[in-house]
Order: structure tokens, then C-alpha cells, then sequence
């Protein structure tokens, strides 16, 4: 593991958009960055813009509106990063499938990395699902590189 | 001349590894006063690492111009100072480094860099005259404009110079965006301001300026450390007891506007400083 | 050097006269030859001859290392006669102004000036005149140089500008102005070159007063109404000067019985002056005051702004204003050690400060650039008024810098102005898109003028150096520096700000004769600022030191060793160059990905550039504006406070005469 890697590893920016949650999550979310749970240990800080963010974690279901707003923030995210999928809702849809405005989960619109069940998912697993994310925005830099040279 | 060089070759090796260190400090201090365990002390190392590793990506070719002439000038202000030279210069060098990072953020048509850079330039306007005064004390006290005529110095500056510990330690909250100054910019994301100036800079490009903190926090505990040049140990501790002060301030405040900003350091600041230099020009030995 | 030996053979006279006449005649040619090949070449021609008269002055100076100085030759014409003649003719041009437009200030002012003009004549005729008429010294060399040099330049680059000006007002060739426009023009370069190499204050005055007059016509070229009022407060405020300038002829004739600068410098002056002599300084302050646009009367140099760019740009840089500040540079050592030169630093220092404040609220860009020239003269009146050698040094720079970097700024937005039919700022928002050329220019420019390591810079740094003894005026250097920082940031940001997608814009065409000039003052801006330290020991130091072998006490070569200029300023400019340059050639400016700006995910293209989409679900184009900060600085709200206290400023000039 070179010296970027871990780097990369011990500093996940991270932007949380909610596309259309019932604010559950969200406050699982945000239960992360409390004392309790204290995410900053491991580096990782909610940093709100996605020019500086490296992994994206996605609560609630995405609907017709918020469907452009979450591929545009994706787009402006640079290269490497990752998509995580935050509840029942960002995975399927979940209670609000079928719903007349619904398109699905967020990988109807966007690649998504790891899914994080759960309606609402604990901050322990949200924090688990951000690890595995990191691990697979790893690989796919490594797999780019070696098709690179 | 040759011995100058090389200190000023060393400061500029070593600072940032003493500047990443600090802020990690920053941090994890930081962390703990929100009863939060905080980050390792490296992090601030991994942050710019993981940075520069990213993806290059700009809204336009001039960001890049203004964050490597942003860097540039922390550099050099840096090797001035341990060259001995001119503050003055090295105030206006700082100065520069701060308008091309303005500039880089008006540069994109963007609400919040936009935002930022306009309140930037008022925070560098409240602050400048505060840095000027600093250094025309100095001047009072050693006939000259140049660092190294400190250290020709009996007493130390802060005994002559008091008032100016405070309005250092106030330009160090301002220049690092610490609350309740962060009205252009902060470390963490704002609502309103998302990043403030920062917000359309990314990867290498934040690096950059990350990097440029680094040598802007050395070079601003510098200055202190002077204050106290006959024991260089103990202006150390003059320069991180303000840092820590800086720290628990940002603590425990939260953001005024930038009216505030400007007037506080307008009136309070400056009076500071006018206080203590009527005083100097009074007592002082006079120049030459 | 024995190239150059030849030169040395050349009068000072005939220097003089091409210096001063040619001008003239080849503005005659073109008034009276009216095409449109002849204008252009003999209006080229002129600016060259000056340009070559200008570097021959400079070389031989440069060689023989003595003021060149010759007498007139008292037999060949009664000169007196003919400059008394001059003046009076002067004056009667101004009193048929005065009545054809009905200025009833102008009148009354004029006819004072002629009370004044008359009664120095008949009392003081008698003075007795050996001293020489023509004196060029290292001050006069830099003035020579900035008149004509810069001077030919805005001149060549009015031929297209005027062309376009007059096309854009849809008058045609057979009735166009230009041919005494250029002619206005011309006399004026030789007016000021005049006014800088001849002693006789009697003729300086003459050139002073043609000046005045042909600043009148150039500001009044465009017959609106505007143009005549403020070229008329113009006319009026000059002339009120030139009542300052006869009064002190008339003192000095008859307390100094001499006209000749060099006598007057070599008697007892400073604190040995008499209280006459000190008040004839004061009435010459007064006129610089009045000639460099300080406040309070500041007011006549915002109207020229009506004034075609050319105008303004001759105007602002290399004449006009400049003989002001040249006049009490000139007469520095004079008042060397006087409470005079106090109250002079602190009235320069005063309106430094006041219009870099009002500054910060302006949107005109001409507007911004007027107040900026106004700001920088008070900075060298301030240099000047400390009276010390590093200050006079720091003045002799700023004028070289400023006419550089204020010349290149006129004539930039010049050309936007014709580009984008604006002159405010904000319609120059992401300018860099349209005009990609001309705003690396203009931001050159501005940076020249704000920024280390360029000259302006380090001037102003050696001034606050020079100013530590006077603290009232040092304070307000110090924040006057600072304030100028905000408006030229603030217009620069706007000109940079650019749409999305702009990573490498379509570069413009620019006409050869806007190109030439601007790319001549560029890169002297830049060259000039990277030659700071032999600019000042081969032209700054032998100005300074010949003024201070007049000052009592301060004989025997001056010092000008500074912590400011002992700054490696070379390896500064090294390392700034790398950084602009190395990103670009490791081409990491060019992105991997071009992006737009972070709008919360709701960015879109609209017709209109980037915008958004509102919660509305409407399409809405992004607009922003600067932040001028109106309530506050606001020249209704600060205008007047600041006229007064300049006003008594200037009474406290007569108070410091009294008192020594
Ligand atoms: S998964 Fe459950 S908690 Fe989360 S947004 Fe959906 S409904 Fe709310």
C-alpha cells in the first residue's frame, strides 16, 4: 500500500445529500458526527461541497426532482470516489416504492458501491458501509491504474 | 549572506512537517473541547496527500495560477523572515499571496466563492493596518525595518510592545479563519457560505492552498515568537500560548458578520495599536 | 562611451527646441494638411522625433553627468518682452472663454490672475538675469523622458481610437475634429516638455498656462453639455492655480530679485528663508495643489473623465498632474526642514487616503482609475512633503511607475470601451471571456500598480519607510496603502470572473495601433519594475543627490540605503515569475475535467449563461454583482467632510508660513 493509499483511506471527505428521505437516516447520519460516535477519528469530515468530498452517501428514495440535483452533485465530485446507499428507501425505494413521483433507489440514476440496509440503518453500520466504499474506491483506482499502464 | 540562505532553505523544508503537526494539535484540541476524541495527529498530512491525488478538476485555467502564487508567497514570506529581511516587504509579499487567492476565487462565476472572496477582502483590509502598525513599532524600537535588527535588541519587543501579543493573536484568528472571524471562509462547511472562498477549489488545487496554511501558521507564530527574541524558547510559548488562546476563541464563539469584524479590529485593534505606538514614540528610542 | 562623444556637442538649446517646438509644428502640419495618410504619418513622425529627442537628452546626461544649462542669447530678442507677451495672450484666450461660454467664475478668476500677471510685471522687471534659461538636470531628464516617451505613445494610439470615437458619434472625415484634437495634443506634449527644462519661472508659468489651456480644449472636445461645465471647472481651478503661480513670481521678483529656479534654490532657503520667500512657496503649493488635482480640488479631474480615453490617459500619466508634483519636487529642497513641508506631507498624506476611500465605492472604471491617479499624486506630494532623500527617491519612482502603469490602464479600457460600450465595472464582468488579450493586459496592469515585487510597490514601501518620523502621515500612508488594495482587487475580480467552459477563450483582434502601444507599456511595466535597482542608481539617486547638495547640512552625497530596497527584490520577482509560470508550462492549469461552479446541484445552461434551477422549478440565469459598499463609502455621504478638512489643510499651509 503506497503512501497515497493510505492516505486516502484515513481521509474520507464525505457529502451527504438526502434525495427525498423521511429524515430517519439523516439523523442516523448525523448521529455519526456527535461525540458518541465521533467519525472525525478516522478522518472523515461532512464537508458539504462536493468539489472537496470523496465519497457520497445518498439517504432516501430518489424521486423525479431530485434525481438531476444528485447527478449533478456526483458529476462535480472528482475522481476517485465513491457512492454509498443509506436506508431501505436509497436501496429500493422502500416504503415509498411504486409512489407516483418515485424512480427507484439511487442506482436507478447513479453507480452505487455499497448498499447500507436498514430503515433506519445504525450510525455503526453507516460508518461500516463508508470503509467498505473506501475499500472498493481503492480497487477501482488500482484496476484503472494497471488498464493505465 | 550564505548562512541566511541556508536558514531560510531549513525553514522552508521543515515548516510544513511543524505546520501539519500544529494543526493536527489544532484538531485534537478542538475535538476535546466538544468532548470528541478528534482525529490522529497526522491528519492534516493525509488530508493534503489524499488531495493532491485526486483527479484534476477546474473551472477554469486561472485557479491554478492563483493557488501555486498563493503557496509562493507563504514561501517566500517565510524565507524573508528567516532571512532576516525587510517585514514590511514580507507584509505586502503575504499580501500579494492573499489577493491572487481572492482573485482565484472571484474568478468562477460561483455564488459562494464569489461570497467569499468579496468578505476575504475585508477581512485583509481589517487586518493589514493591524500587521503595518505591528511592524512600524519595531521600526521605533530598532531603527530599521529588518527582522534580524530585533534580535540587536536588550528587552524584548512584548515588554515594550504589548498591545501588540493581542493584535497578533487577532490577525492569527482573522488569517486563519477562526471564529468569530471565519466570516469568508472556515474549515468546516457553513450553510450559508458553504466553503466560502475555498468552495470552487478542488483536489491539487486545495492541496495547494492547504499546504499554504501550513507555512501561513508557522510564519504567523513567527512573528510572536520574535516578541520574545532574547529567549527564543520563551517566544515560543508566547506564539503557542496565542495559538491556543486562538483556538479555545474559536471554541467558544461563534461567527459575527463581517461588519463586526471590520469594525471591531478598526476600533479596538487599532486603538490597540495607536495606544502603543503613541506610547513608543513617547519613550521609544528614537530613529535615527 | 566615445560613441556617444558626439552628442555632447549638441546645445541644450536646440535640445530645447525640439523638445519643445517640434511638437507644435508638426501638430500645425497636421491641423493644416487634412488627410487622413498625412495625420497618421505626421503625427507618428512627431511622436518618434520626440521619443528620439527624449533618449538624446537622457544619453547625454547619462554621459556627461553634469545638468545641461544654457543662457539664451540676451541680444537676439527682448525674451522678457515676449514671455510677458505670451502670458497676457494666454489670459485674453481664457477671458474670451470666459465670455463666450459665459462662465462668469472663469471671468472673475482670470481677471484676477491678469491684477496679479500685471503687477508682477511692473514691479519685479527689473530683476536681473544671468542664471540660465534652459536647465535639465536628472529630474528634468526623467520628466523629459516621461512626457515625451508615454506621451507619443497615447498619442499614436489616439489615431485609431479617435477614428472610432468619431465613427461611433457618426461624424464623417470632411467634418471631423481630429485634425485639432492631435494639434491640442501635440502642443501640449511640447508645452510640458517646456515646463520641465526651462528656469525662468517667467517661462515655466508660460507653459504652465498653455497647459491649462489645452487641458480646457481636450476636455471639452466633445462640445455636450457635460464636456463644457466640467471642462470649464476645469479651466477655472487651473486658472485659480495660476493666480498661485504669478503671486510667487511677483514675491520672488521682489524679495529674491531673481526668476531663475536655479538662483532662487541657491540662496538662503529652508529655515533661513524670509517669510515673503516661504509665502511665495506656499502660493506655488497651491498651484501644484490646484495643477495635480489634490483635494479640494480634485473635483476638475473626475469631469475630464468626459473627455475622449486618449485625453484622459495624456492627462493622468504624463502630463498635466504630473507638472504639479514635478514643480514641488523641484522646489524641495526650498523648503527642506520647514513646517511648510510638514503640513504639505500631511495634505498630500490626506488626500492619498480620502480618494483611495472613495475609490472603493466606484463602478465607473475611468472613474476609479481618476481617483486612483489622484490618490497616487498625494502619495508623492506626501513623499515630497517629508522631504527626506528616501522619500524624494520613492517620488521620483512613483512618477516613472504611475505614468507607466496609469497610461497602459487609460488606454486598456480605451479599447474595452470601445469593445463592450461600457466603462463600468460590472459590464466587464468576465471580460477575460470576450477579451481575453486586452484583460491580461488591463490585469497586468492593475497588478502593476497594486502588487509586489513591480515598482508602485516598492515605492510606496520606501515612502511608509521615509515617513516614520512624521507618524500623522505615516498613519495615513499606511492606511491609504491598504485601502488601495480593495478597489483594484475588487475590479480585478470582476474582470476575471468567467463562465464555466471558458478554459481557453477565442484571443481578440486588436488594431496594431491599439496593440503596439499597449504591448510597449507592458512590458514596460514589467521590464521597468525587474530594472528597479539600476533605474535607481543610474536615474534616482544622481535626481535625488543633485537636490540635496542644495540643502544646508545634508552636502556630501545622500543615503539612500533602505531596508526596503535592500531587499533581494530579484530573487522576489524569480520566484513569483516561477510560480506563474511553472503551472502553466507543466500544463497542470489545463484541467482533467472542465466543471461549473457549485449551485447546491441545481446548476444549468441557460441562455444567458450558468444559472440555476429555483424551487420554483424555473430556469434562472445567475447573475452577480461586486460589493461597493455605498452607504459607506459614498462620495455623497464623505465628499464634503473631506473637501473642508482638505481646505483647511491648506489654510494650515498659510498658518505654517507664519509660524516657520
Ligand atoms: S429508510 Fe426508513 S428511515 Fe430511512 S429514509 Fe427511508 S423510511 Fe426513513
Amino acid at each position: 500500500m503506497g503512501l497515497i493509499d493510505i492516505a486516502r483511506s484515513k481521509s474520507p471527505w464525505i457529502l451527504h445529500f438526502d434525495a427525498g428521505a423521511c429524515n430517519g437516516c439523516d439523523i442516523e447520519l448525523l448521529a455519526c458526527l456527535t461525540p458518541v460516535y465521533d467519525v472525525e477519528r478516522f478522518g472523515i469530515i461532512n464537508i458539504g461541497n462536493p468539489k472537496h468530498a470523496d465519497v457520497l452517501l445518498v439517504t432516501g428514495t430518489v424521486n423525479k426532482r431530485s434525481a438531476r440535483v444528485l447527478r449533478n452533485l456526483y458529476d462535480q465530485m472528482p475522481e476517485p470516489k465513491a457512492v454509498v446507499a443509506i436506508g431501505a428507501c436509497a436501496l429500493s425505494g422502500g416504503v415509498f416504492h411504486q409512489c407516483y413521483n418515485i424512480l427507484g433507489g439511487v442506482d436507478s440514476v447513479l453507480p452505487v458501491d455499497v448498499y447500507v440496509p436498514g430503515c433506519a440503518p445504525k450510525p455503526e453500520a453507516i460508518i461500516e458501509g463508508v470503509v467498505m466504499a473506501l475499500g472498493k474506491m481503492q480497487e477501482r483506482e488500482h484496476a484503472r491504474k494497471r488498464g493505465a499502464a | 549572506m550564505m548562512a541566511e540562505y541556508l536558514a531560510a532553505l531549513a525553514a522552508v523544508l521543515v515548516a510544513p512537517f511543524i505546520g501539519g503537526v500544529l494543526m493536527g494539535i489544532d484538531r485534537i484540541v478542538s475535538a476535546r473541547l466538544q468532548s470528541r476524541q478528534g482525529p490522529p495527529l497526522f491528519q492534516p498530512f493525509y488530508d493534503i496527500l489524499k488531495l493532491f491525488a485526486k483527479r484534476r478538476m477546474a473551472a477554469n485555467t486561472f485557479q491554478m495560477i492563483s493557488v501555486s502564487v498563493y503557496l509562493a508567497s507563504m514561501v517566500l514570506s517565510l524565507a524573508l523572515l528567516f532571512m532576516g529581511q525587510d517585514l514590511l516587504v514580507l507584509l505586502f509579499i503575504l499580501a500579494l499571496g492573499n489577493i491572487m487567492l481572492i482573485l482565484g476565487g472571484f474568478s468562477v462565476k460561483s455564488p459562494y466563492s464569489q461570497l467569499g472572496s468579496q468578505r476575504e477582502v475585508i477581512v485583509l483590509l481589517a487586518y493589514e493596518p493591524l500587521l503595518v502598525c505591528m511592524v512600524v513599532g519595531t521600526y521605533i524600537m530598532t531603527g530599521s525595518f529588518s527582522a534580524a535588527s530585533i534580535f540587536g535588541l536588550e528587552r524584548p519587543l512584548a515588554l515594550s510592545m504589548p498591545a501588540f501579543v493581542i493584535t497578533q493573536a487577532l490577525v492569527m484568528a482573522m488569517k486563519l479563519h477562526k471564529s468569530p472571524f471565519d466570516v469568508s471562509a472556515s474549515h468546516h462547511a457553513h450553510q450559508e457560505l458553504v466553503r466560502g472562498i475555498y468552495t470552487e477549489f478542488s483536489g491539487p488545487q486545495m492541496a495547494v492552498i492547504e499546504l499554504a496554511h501550513l507555512y501561513e501558521l508557522v510564519l504567523l507564530l513567527g512573528f510572536i515568537a520574535l516578541f520574545w527574541h532574547t529567549n527564543l524558547g520563551i517566544g515560543i510559548a508566547l506564539a503557542l500560548a496565542c495559538y491556543g488562546a486562538v483556538i479555545v476563541l474559536d471554541n467558544i464563539s461563534a461567527r459575527m458578520t463581517t461588519r463586526w469584524m471590520f469594525g471591531f479590529t478598526w476600533s479596538f485593534g487599532l486603538a490597540l495599536a495607536a495606544a502603543n505606538l503613541a506610547a513608543l514614540y513617547a519613550t521609544g528610542p528614537l530613529p535615527r | 562611451m566615445g560613441l556617444l562623444e558626439p552628442l555632447l556637442k549638441i546645445s541644450p538649446l536646440t535640445l530645447a527646441a525640439v523638445l519643445v517646438f517640434s511638437p507644435a509644428l508638426f501638430g500645425v502640419v497636421v491641423f493644416a494638411v487634412r488627410t487622413k495618410w498625412s495625420r497618421k504619418g505626421v503625427v507618428t513622425v512627431a511622436g518618434w522625433v520626440l521619443t528620439l529627442a527624449a533618449i538624446t537628452v537622457f544619453a547625454i546626461a547619462f554621459v556627461s553627468r553634469t545638468a545641461l544649462s544654457a543662457t539664451l542669447p540676451a541680444q537676439a530678442a527682448p525674451w522678457s518682452m515676449i514671455v510677458a507677451g505670451g502670458d497676457l495672450a494666454l489670459l485674453a484666450a481664457i477671458l474670451v472663454i470666459a465670455v463666450r461660454f459665459r462662465s462668469a467664475m472663469v471671468l472673475v478668476v482670470a481677471l484676477v490672475q491678469l491684477a496679479v500677471v500685471l503687477y508682477a510685471e511692473l514691479t519685479g522687471g527689473h530683476a536681473a538675469d544671468a542664471a540660465p534659461a534652459v536647465f535639465i538636470d536628472w529630474l528634468s531628464v526623467v520628466m523629459v523622458m516621461i512626457v515625451s516617451v508615454i506621451g507619443s505613445i497615447i498619442v499614436v494610439y489616439g489615431l485609431p481610437y479617435m477614428k472610432e470615437h468619431e465613427r461611433h458619434l457618426g461624424i464623417d472625415e470632411a467634418g471631423s475634429h481630429r485634425p485639432g484634437f492631435f494639434l491640442t495634443m501635440l502642443v501640449f506634449l511640447g508645452a510640458m516638455n517646456g515646463l520641465v527644462i526651462f528656469d525662468d519661472l517667467r517661462f515655466v508659468f508660460f507653459f504652465w498656462e498653455v497647459t491649462t489651456l489645452c487641458s480646457f480644449l481636450l476636455i471639452r472636445h466633445d462640445a455636450t453639455e457635460l464636456a463644457n461645465t466640467n471642462a470649464l471647472r476645469a479651466l477655472w481651478m487651473n486658472t485659480l492655480g495660476g493666480v498661485g503661480f504669478a503671486a510667487a513670481i511677483a514675491l520672488f521678483g521682489a524679495h529674491a530679485h531673481t526668476y531663475s529656479v536655479q538662483a532662487l534654490l541657491h540662496s538662503p532657503m529652508g529655515a533661513a528663508a524670509s517669510l515673503p520667500i516661504l509665502a511665495a512657496l506656499a502660493c506655488l503649493m497651491f498651484a501644484a495643489f490646484t495643477k495635480s488635482a489634490q483635494m479640494p480640488f480634485h473635483s476638475w479631474l473626475l469631469g475630464a473623465m468626459v473627455a475622449p480615453t486618449p485625453v484622459s490617459a495624456l492627462l493622468h500619466s504624463s502630463t498635466m498632474v504630473k507638472a504639479g508634483v514635478y514643480l514641488l519636487m523641484r522646489f524641495a529642497p526650498a523648503f527642506h526642514g520647514t513646517q511648510l513641508s510638514n503640513v504639505l506631507a500631511i495634505a498630500g498624506g490626506f488626500t492619498f487616503v480620502a480618494t483611495a476611500f472613495l475609490a472603493i465605492g466606484q463602478t465607473n472604471a475611468k472613474k476609479i482609475l481618476a481617483y486612483s491617479t489622484i490618490s497616487n499624486l498625494g502619495l508623492i506630494i506626501a513623499c515630497t512633503g517629508l522631504n527626506r532623500p528616501l522619500a524624494l527617491a520613492a517620488a521620483v519612482m512613483l512618477l516613472i511607475f504611475h505614468a507607466i502603469s496609469k497610461g497602459l490602464l487609460f488606454m486598456a479600457c480605451g479599447v474595452v470601451e470601445h469593445g463592450i460600450h461600457s466603462r463600468d465595472i460590472e459590464d466587464m464582468q468576465g471580460l477575460v471571456n470576450r477579451m481575453p488579450l486586452t484583460t491580461l493586459i488591463m490585469v497586468i496592469g492593475i497588478l502593476s500598480m497594486l502588487l509586489p515585487p513591480f515598482g508602485v510597490l516598492i515605492a510606496k514601501l520606501a515612502a511608509i519607510e521615509a515617513s516614520v518620523h512624521l507618524p500623522l502621515a505615516m498613519g495615513m500612508l499606511v492606511i491609504g496603502s491598504t485601502l488601495t488594495v480593495a478597489f483594484w482587487t475588487k475590479w480585478t475580480g470582476r474582470l476575471l470572473t468567467s463562465e464555466p467552459g471558458a478554459v481557453h477563450p477565442k484571443i481578440e483582434h486588436l488594431h496594431v495601433m491599439y496593440f503596439v502601444p499597449l504591448v510597449l507599456l507592458t512590458v514596460g511595466a514589467v521590464a521597468f519594475s525587474l530594472a528597479v535597482f539600476p533605474l535607481l542608481t543610474e536615474l534616482v539617486e544622481p535626481a535625488v543627490t543633485q537636490y540635496y547638495a542644495l540643502v544646508p547640512g545634508a552636502a556630501g552625497g545622500v543615503d539612500l540605503s533602505s531596508d526596503v530596497l535592500a531587499v533581494p527584490w530579484m530573487l522576489v520577482f524569480g520566484f513569483m515569475a516561477t510560480a506563474v509560470v511553472v503551472p502553466v508550462l507543466v500544463a497542470r492549469t489545463r484541467p482533467d475535467e472542465e466543471v461549473g461552479a457549485y449551485m447546491c446541484g441545481e446548476q444549468i445552461e441557460t441562455p444567458n449563461g450558468s444559472g440555476f434551477i429555483t424551487a420554483a422549478e424555473q430556469s434562472c440565469a445567475l447573475s452577480i454583482r461586486g460589493h461597493y459598499f455605498e452607504r459607506y463609502v459614498g462620495e455623497e455621504t464623505h465628499g464634503l467632510w473631506m473637501t473642508v478638512v482638505a481646505a483647511l489643510l491648506m489654510a494650515a499651509m498659510l498658518g505654517a508660513v507664519a509660524l516657520r
